[in-house]
């Protein structure tokens, strides 16, 4: 056991830490106030291969494993997690098409997707269900070569993005979900305006109505009626790249309260001096470290999985712990701030309202505690 | 074009802390100095030109099997590596003697860059010294680099002015930090780095018998900063100490 980071690690940290902060940081308040990551970030992200990272090789991936890939994306997240909302969405996705995708399918997708030309979607969620996806309506029917495909698709990432989205819906001759892929921007493909998030601002989220849109059948991903698997598959795997913006919240945060800590004064002495403060910046510090762990963790088991029962179950203690902490930590860093934590010119009061997405997205936490005692109790 | 980068192994000063003026480098991850990064970035930039491969050299500790593969990840084709163990802080004629003759051993070199000083020390001697050891024109200071037939135009950043000076290859170039913004390598690029080729000998294996040193450095202290706690009841005051510690107005 060597909890420690390889050399090739360590430099991919300070490649993605030297980006984020040399050309994300200086456009960090247009990102919030626009709720758009511009398009050169996204293409000097792509040129850095962050968008194949843990894709394999030959379908033009870094196939740097998912470990690597947590370690780079906390760094963006550090400074815009709504740009590394948009990396891990469109990870996914294209992982989905990895991993259960038919040699066409990926050599059709995914190069495009890992050079960061095209951004994956992953749509599950719907306007009457999300933590509940066999509740699913969004409805396929054969129609020769082609499925046809209706419903509305609810808080989709990347949907304002050109490239292949993996798609849930009922297949209507046998009841059954079945997962395609998409084109977005094809015929009866089409967009709400984007949702106004609290936090994570330049991710974007939209609703997407799909009327009549035409799959042909090779899309079906995997076997048709066997989309679920896909979907467990999925919302396991989306929880790396959700741990990994977490994480960089909650380092970012660490950051911010320490410095506030030595900066601001007290009858001339830096509030450092309170105890009260030296025990929320040990509590912030505790969190950041056990996360931290427990996150690189999950990449690691994301490389080695063939289980993904198991791997879900892992996932969903991690997201519960990495994401608590994210937001009790930030929380406390705000605190440390007193009143000035709460106006927008200082960064923690953005943290705060980034750190408390977490909690809801891929899976609430309640599901994930489900989701752990049942594996438990009722295995 | 053959161009040759050294670049020394440094502590990470971003981690470096100090303490009772101190700096404490325990379990601080080794590194490249910036301005070693802006040397590099000339010669690969050159290379993409004209052609031709770009070696770094470095003289190091263990470890610099790891260091260097940042210098690999940014463009450098190989590495030429001397493992020094022994001695705990090179000195600048040792270093110079050993990297001289790594240079030699590659045979045909054209131009050989520097940073102006090491990020750690900025002794700002060994590209100078190499320079003598080899034979070579050596132009310090620069911040433009021209290549035209054969020969180089350089730019050189100087207190008052700037200086243009046309200078014949082969060469030795000590660079400053204005030069470039060095490239960040891909995710790609930092795992193949590791796979370029690299040559790593010990100092002894170079040299034979390695000199001794002869300057030894007694201490390293940070500067003291003592809070000068002024204090100033109005505005206008605190105007005029401003002014009076040079940071309002122009001197
Ligand atoms: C920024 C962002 C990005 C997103 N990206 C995507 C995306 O790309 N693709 C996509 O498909 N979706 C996406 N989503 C949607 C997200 O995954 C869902 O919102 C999430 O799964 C929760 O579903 P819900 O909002 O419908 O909550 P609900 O299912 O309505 O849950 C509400 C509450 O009810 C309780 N609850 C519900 N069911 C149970 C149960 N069975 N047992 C116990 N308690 C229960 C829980 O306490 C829960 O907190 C995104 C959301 C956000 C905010």
């Amino acid at each position: 056991m060597d909890f420690t980071l390889s050399s090739e690690q360590l430099l991919v940290q300070r490649m993605a830490k030297d980006y984020a902060e040399q050309y994300i940081q200086p456009l960090a308040e247009q990102i919030e106030s626009e709720n758009e990551v511009p398009k050169d970030i996204l293409e000097g992200l792509a040129e850095l291969d962050l968008f194949g990272m843990p894709m394999p090789e030959a379908y033009g991936g870094a196939e740097a494993g998912y470990d690597t890939y947590v370690v780079a994306l906390e760094q963006i997240a550090k400074v815009s997690c709504g740009s590394a909302m948009i990396i891990s969405a469109h990870t996914l996705g294209l992982g989905a098409i990895n991993n259960f995708g038919t040699e066409e399918q990926k050599q059709k997708y995914m190069p495009r997707c890992c050079r960061g030309e095209h951004i994956a979607s992953f749509a599950f969620t719907e306007p009457g269900t999300g933590s509940d996806p066999k509740q699913i309506t969004t409805t396929a029917v054969r129609d020769g070569s082609h499925f046809v495909i209706n419903g509305t698709k609810r808080f989709i990432s990347n949907g304002t993005h050109p490239g292949p989205m993996v798609l849930f819906a009922r297949d209507q001759e046998n009841g059954k979900i079945t997962a395609f892929i998409v084109e977005k921007f094809g015929e009866g493909y089409s967009v709400s305006k984007p949702w106004e998030k609290l936090g994570w601002h330049g991710g974007d989220l939209v609703d997407v109505y799909l009327k009549d849109v035409r799959v042909p059948a090779e899309n079906v991903l995997g076997e048709r009626g066997s989309g679920y698997p896909i979907l467990q598959y999925g919302i396991a795997f989306g929880k790396i790249g959700m741990n990994a913006i977490a994480l960089g919240t909650l380092l970012a945060a660490y950051e911010e309260a320490v410095t506030y800590a030595k900066e601001k004064t007290h009858r001339g002495e830096p509030i450092a001096k309170f105890q009260t403060i030296q025990l929320r910046v040990a509590d912030i510090a505790m969190k950041y470290e056990a996360s931290r762990w427990i996150a690189y963790r999950l990449g690691c088991l994301a490389n080695q999985t063939k289980d993904y029962a198991d791997f879900a179950r892992e996932a969903a203690m991690a997201k519960v712990i990495v994401a608590e902490n994210a937001f009790w930590g930030t929380r406390i860093a705000l605190d440390i701030h007193g009143s000035y934590g709460l106006m927008a010119d200082y960064k923690i009061s953005r943290l705060y309202r980034d750190a408390v997405m977490g909690a809801q997205i891929e899976g609430v936490i309640d599901m994930q505690k489900v989701i752990v005692a049942g594996s438990i109790l009722f295995k | 074009m053959n161009i040759v980068v050294a670049m020394k192994q440094i502590p990470d000063l971003q981690q470096v802390r100090i303490k009772n003026r101190k700096p404490i480098l325990d379990d601080v991850p080794l590194t490249f100095g910036n301005i070693d990064r802006n040397a590099l970035e000339a010669a690969v930039l050159i290379k993409e030109q004209v052609g031709g491969s770009v070696t770094v050299v470095a003289a190091g500790k263990e470890g610099l099997e790891d260091t260097v593969k940042e210098a690999l990840a940014a463009g450098a084709d190989q590495a030429y590596l001397i493992i020094c163990n022994e001695q705990e802080d090179i000195e600048s004629s040792i270093s110079a003697k050993l990297l001289a003759e790594a240079i030699k051993q590659l045979g045909s070199v054209d131009l050989v860059l520097f940073g102006e000083g090491s990020g750690d020390n900025y002794s700002s001697q060994v590209g100078s010294r190499v320079a003598e050891l080899l034979d070579l024109p050596q132009v310090g200071y620069v911040e433009r680099i021209e290549l035209t037939a054969g020969e180089l135009v350089v730019t050189r950043s100087l207190e008052d002015g700037k200086e243009v000076v046309q200078v014949a290859l082969p060469a030795v170039l000590t660079v400053v930090t204005d030069l470039n913004q060095p490239r960040i390598p891909s995710v790609t690029q930092i795992l193949k780095a590791g796979r370029k080729p690299k040559k790593v000998m010990s100092d002894q294996e170079l040299l034979g018998a390695v000199p001794t040193p002869k300057v030894k450095t007694l201490s390293n202290l940070a500067p003291e900063i003592k809070r000068k706690q002024i204090q100033v009841g109005t505005a206008v005051e605190l105007v005029e100490k401003l002014q009076a510690e040079g940071f309002l107005g122009r001197a």
